[in-house]
């Protein structure tokens, strides 16, 4: 084995030169620089998998609404503890099909962390200590649909139920066309003696508003598409419009509350799939769900009248964690979804928070700051055309190409694609995935990591001994968020002892002052609502004999730890 | 989902349930199965069975129309929204019964959706040996929410059968005597300088050791607190996401693409008959609406009148109109359909007691009713050794739930209820027809609108919901004949009592037609002659 690897290595010097911080001759090669089809993902999980069968599990949590494995990605070190008793992430991606970078970003999380264990001593600490559970897409269906049917950057957001959009009492009877045929659905102009706009003589790409007393040429007439029932309304009633992120059962208000909301929560198989999987894996401690675009590090509440559920404690550790993040990530923000951004009831973060305790983000991918180092705002035409000039070539944009209209007579079609915009454009995508790794890797570190010290033994008299344990959180997340306290959402910590007769037993409130809470029924079980971060709760226990016994913490979400005499 | 539809061969399997003569108590539940079979042999009725719970028991749904009933404006009648609410599932029966038995014509106009028990885990309950006041399925639920699930339910601490309450002499207890009947006890009033004398429970013992008497029964989630309209999350019988139970998704699954029910009628403990719901504007106003809208209270109202008219039982103590998770209020507030609910029966004032179950008790007396209480018993009980525990207190069941010899007439006024509310429905009808000559071979085509019904075709909510379908009007014709007026076009709502008028200019000769409607509210058909 040991030549095996020296040979490895030795071939792997004679082609490559390590970048610090990359794994520089991975088992599995996947180029970051490109998109994949849920196919594309799928695959890449596997040959991880096969590669390192002593680190992953795969598995599928459920099913799509077309039939579609909803394919999951466990990462832990097996060989330490089980993983569902270790203190777990959870990343997600994908979850409004058009923000697809989140299946790569997630992917490479699961890239990075296995193909990183075998040299990296901080990787198999973290291993040794955290699960991760990871699935890159969760709405395969119209992930696929985004890449392989006619769409904008922002179509299809939902899955691939078709619903009647225009209430017209039919469903998709009016969908995207493709009318050049490209693959994304674009603008139409046409010239006109009354249009307003003119193209910029230097650079024909752009359409420029004329001075007031200027005679335009051409006008904007919308979206490529046709009026395919006849309504006067182009690509009104395509695929969706229900949103998968307003189906999270946190909150969940109806349609005419909350738009693009369904039945009830979690009427979408896909979340359906997610949630069951989260209720049965209480280790899951902390979560982020990518998506795009704008470079933000979200946090709930996503509604106002949410405002009380999050608590001065537990933003003060949102807070540390993604001011961390903000440096992590250039050009990403730390929001707060209800006030930075827009109201939302029944969305996922809130439904991890709130009904599961667990601290979640959801980070928007992508940010402008990436093209140029500046902050030109989203969606800056001005700065995407120069973009498309210098870095990616004329790529991005379809030239205005005239068309045969059966509506509007001759029209130019063009503008930019589908992949521009929200998505990374190919050379900027591995880097951002490795940053808002890294930040995912940061926010699983600091998951609880619990152990017992400072035992302490003081003989009373009469065979009478009084044993004081310290259980540390050496992290930044506590056991429970003050939401899970409230309601009582997770049991308590349980720390016990054995090999001593136990006559009473405590939980500390402050050892100096002899300050003492009595557990009367099984006090050998003392249970503990909350082991907070970077601190510790104790425990006290008078015993009868006892020269050797184990004091053993068992924490849903802090995993276990023990000390023996 | 499974459709059966009862052939006369078929029938032959199942005996006739007598279900006047013989009945003396409520039926069990497989006499509730054959009596749904037995309705389901007529041949306006379908019997679909939509779930199973986790229980094993069939949510059952009596879809009953002639014709083309998808397309003609519904009812939907829904019983056993709460399992110990045992006289809803009778009042649903009996009204389909009569409903195919005895008033048939209706469905000319009418289509109705009957589900007879939501609660069939829980129902069973009142026929087991040992008897309590049941909400919860059979769902595994950690009702004080401790990290184990069911461990300490009741116990029939005097061998009964029943589990009623019992009272341990406390000096520190909350509960006092009341003033009003000795065998009542309330909590006493401190702010009146009054102490207790008496701690009460359910009739229980501390199984888990942790000082708390029943709080986490064997039972699951309670189907009527189990919706989304103020979902009680993490409560006891509620559990963690709403519409969690599988019974509760089918139901919605199933009312989501019936898009013809125009009014819920629900026998639950919530009343907006007796009295209407109060219209709050700042509540109204909310982004979470969370009172009904002033529109939609005056159909309330109208209903509610309606319902006094012919229900003849004044209402007392009446207060409960609606609670966190229930039915009703999902059906109007999240369904946006007119939703009306009532227990059916409630103990009426008697004798001037103001506590309901001193008034209960002076009632039951008054009647002879002799199977209405335990009487406070003597017994040892381990968890208060050297206390005085008793066992006693009012029955489970008979404080919601009549003799049974009561139910007839109660189901006859319910079935003239709802009945009364199908002739109330939204009707549209097409008046001043009209075609007029504009020469050269155009004709403008003009018509008025109606809607003949004391209520409007939406709820005011309703029209804010995707899930309730505007009113579609077609005008069929090819494009090249049509010169203004729209092929297509929609109508918001049209209120009680209310006309929209349309116009068409259309060229050439021969038949247009006109299709105006929508399921809930029925549609028509007019051909045109041109």
């Amino acid at each position: 084995m040991g030549l095996i690897m020296v040979t490895v290595i030795s071939e792997a010097q004679q082609k490559f030169f390590r970048a610090a911080g990359t794994p520089h001759d991975p088992k599995v090669e996947i180029a970051f620089n490109r998109y994949y089809s849920y196919e594309g993902l799928v695959e890449n999980l596997q040959k991880i998998n096969q590669a390192y069968p002593e680190l992953t599990r795969l598995e599928s949590i459920g099913k799509s609404y077309e039939g579609r494995d909803i394919m999951m990605i466990t990462i832990t070190d097996f060989s330490e503890g089980e993983a569902n008793e270790k203190p777990a992430m959870w990343i997600d991606g994908n979850i409004h099909s058009n923000e697809i970078q989140g299946g790569e970003f997630a992917l490479y999380t699961a890239w990075y962390l296995t193909e990183m264990f075998g040299d990296n001593t901080f990787i198999q600490e973290l291993l040794a200590d955290k699960t991760f559970y990871i699935a890159p897409s969760i709405n395969p269906d119209a992930r696929n649909n985004y890449f392989m049917e006619p769409n904008t950057a922002s179509s299809p957001r939902s899955g691939m139920m078709i619903l009647d959009n225009d209430g017209d009492g039919l469903a998709g009877e009016d969908m995207m066309d493709d009318l050049d045929g490209n693959g994304s659905i674009t603008m139409m102009i046409r010239k006109s003696p009354t249009g307003r706009f003119i193209k910029d003589p230097q650079d024909p790409r752009r359409l420029v508003q004329v001075e007031g007393d200027q005679k335009g040429e051409y006008e904007y007439l919308g979206q490529e598409g046709l009026d395919n029932d006849g309504d006067g309304r182009v690509n009104e009633d395509g695929i969706g419009y229900y949103d998968p992120n307003r189906d999270w059962g946190w909150n969940w208000q109806p349609d005419y509350v909350q738009r693009g909301a369904l039945k009830y929560p979690f009427t979408l198989s896909e979340n359906r799939a997610v949630m069951e999987f989260v209720m049965d894996h209480p280790n899951i401690a902390g979560a982020q769900s990518y998506h795009n675009s704008g470079g933000m590090i979200l946090r709930g509440p996503g509604a106002e009248e949410d405002v009380g559920t999050y608590n001065r404690d537990d933003i003060r550790i949102y807070d540390a964690l993604a001011e961390k993040g903000e440096e992590m990530m250039p050009g990403y923000r730390y929001l707060t979804v209800y006030k930075d951004l827009y109201s939302v009831f029944g969305g996922e973060l809130d439904w991890f928070y709130g009904n599961r305790g667990i601290f979640t983000y959801s980070n928007e991918l992508m940010t402008s700051y990436l093209y140029f180092h500046q902050n030109a705002g989203r969606g800056n035409q001005e700065e995407q055309l120069k973009v498309d000039k210098y870095l990616t070539f004329g790529d991005a944009f379809v030239d205005w190409t005239e068309y045969e209209h059966p509506t509007y007579g001759t029209v130019e079609i063009g503008g930019f694609k589908k992949n521009f915009g929200r998505a990374h454009p190919g050379f900027l995508l591995e880097q951002d995935a490795h940053r808002n790794s890294a930040f995912t890797i940061f926010h699983a570190y600091h998951t609880p990591k619990l152990s017992v010290m400072n035992v302490q033994e003081n003989d009373l008299g009469g065979g009478l001994k009084e044993i004081i344990a310290t259980i540390y959180n050496e992290r930044m997340i506590p056991t429970h968020a003050s939401q899970d306290l409230k309601y009582n959402i997770e049991r308590p910590d349980y720390v016990s002892i054995s090999g001593a007769k136990v006559l009473a037993g405590y939980v500390v409130d402050n050892e100096d002052m002899k300050q003492y809470s009595e557990q009367k029924n099984s006090p050998g079980k003392i249970a503990v609502d909350n082991i907070p971060g970077m601190s510790g709760v104790k425990v006290r226990w008078i015993v009868s004999g006892g020269n050797s016994y184990t004091i053993n913490v068992d924490s849903a979400k802090g995993g276990k730890a023990s000390w023996s005499k | 989902m499974k459709k059966i539809l009862f052939t006369g061969l078929l029938l032959a399997a199942f005996s006739l349930p007598d279900r006047v003569m013989g009945q003396t108590d409520y039926p069990t539940l497989s006499e509730v199965n054959s009596r749904v079979a037995s309705i389901a042999s007529n041949g306006s009725a379908e019997l679909i069975t939509l779930t199973k719970t986790e229980g094993g028991e069939d949510i059952l749904v009596l879809k009953i129309g002639t014709g083309n009933m998808d397309e003609k404006p519904a009812i939907a009648v829904v019983g056993g929204a709460e399992g110990f609410h045992v006289l809803s599932v009778e009042l649903a029966l009996q009204f389909a019964e009569k409903l195919v038995n005895d008033h048939a014509d209706v469905l000319e106009k009418t289509s109705f959706y009957i589900f007879p028990n939501m609660s069939p885990d829980a129902y069973q309950q009142y026929h087991s040996s040992l008897k309590y006041h049941r909400r919860g399925n059979t769902m595994e639920l950690d009702h004080d929410r401790d990290g184990e699930k069911g461990e300490n339910g009741y116990t029939d601490l005097n061998g009964d059968g029943m589990i009623t309450w019992m009272r341990v002499e406390d000096s520190l207890g909350e509960y006092m005597i009341s003033e009003e009947d000795e065998r009542v006890l309330v909590k006493a009033d401190r702010s009146k300088g009054q102490s207790g004398s008496y701690s009460v429970f359910m009739e229980s013992k501390d199984d888990d050791d942790d000082g708390k008497f029943a709080e986490d029964p064997p039972e699951g989630i309670a189907f009527n607190k189990s919706l989304t309209y103020k979902f009680p999350v993490f409560e006891p019988l509620a559990g963690d996401i709403a519409a969690s139970p599988v019974e509760t998704r089918a139901l919605l699954d199933y009312l989501f693409e019936q898009w013809n029910i125009f009014a819920f009628v629900t026998f639950s403990p919530a009343n907006n008959l007796s009295t209407p719901l109060k219209h709050n504007s700042s509540e109204a106003r909310k982004r979470v609406v969370s009172s009904i809208l002033a529109g939609d209270q005056k159909i309330n109202k109208l209903v509610s009148d309606k319902y006094k008219e012919v229900v003849s039982q004044k209402a007392f103590q009446q207060t409960n109109q609606g609670t966190d998770g229930d039915f009703f209020q999902w059906a109007y507030f999240h369904f946006g359909r007119m939703s009306f609910s009532t227990p059916g029966y409630w103990t009426p004032e008697f004798g001037g007691k103001s506590n309901a179950e001193a008034n209960y008790l002076a009632w039951a007396d008054s009647l002879g009713w002799k199977d209405s209480f335990v009487p406070w018993t003597e017994i040892n009980h381990p968890d208060f050794p050297g206390k005085k525990v008793e066992v006693g207190g009012i029955k489970p069941f008979v404080m919601v739930n009549p003799p049974f010899e009561k139910v007839g007439q109660i189901a006859d006024e319910h079935t003239e209820f709802i009945l009364a509310l199908a002739s109330m429905q939204p009707s549209l009808e097409l008046y001043n027809l009209e075609v007029e000559d504009l020469g050269n071979g155009l004709s403008r085509v003009s018509v008025d609108l109606y809607n003949n019904s004391p209520l409007p075709t939406h709820t005011e909510l309703g029209d804010r919901s995707r899930w309730l379908r505007k009113i579609r009007i077609d005008m069929d014709l090819d494009d090249d004949r049509l010169i203004s007026g729209s092929k297509i076009a929609t109508l918001e709502m049209l209120g009680a009592y209310e006309k929209a008028s349309m116009s068409w200019v259309v060229r050439g000769k021969g038949d247009v037609t006109l299709k105006v409607g929508a399921s809930h509210v029925g549609f028509i058909t007019e051909t045109i002659n041109l």
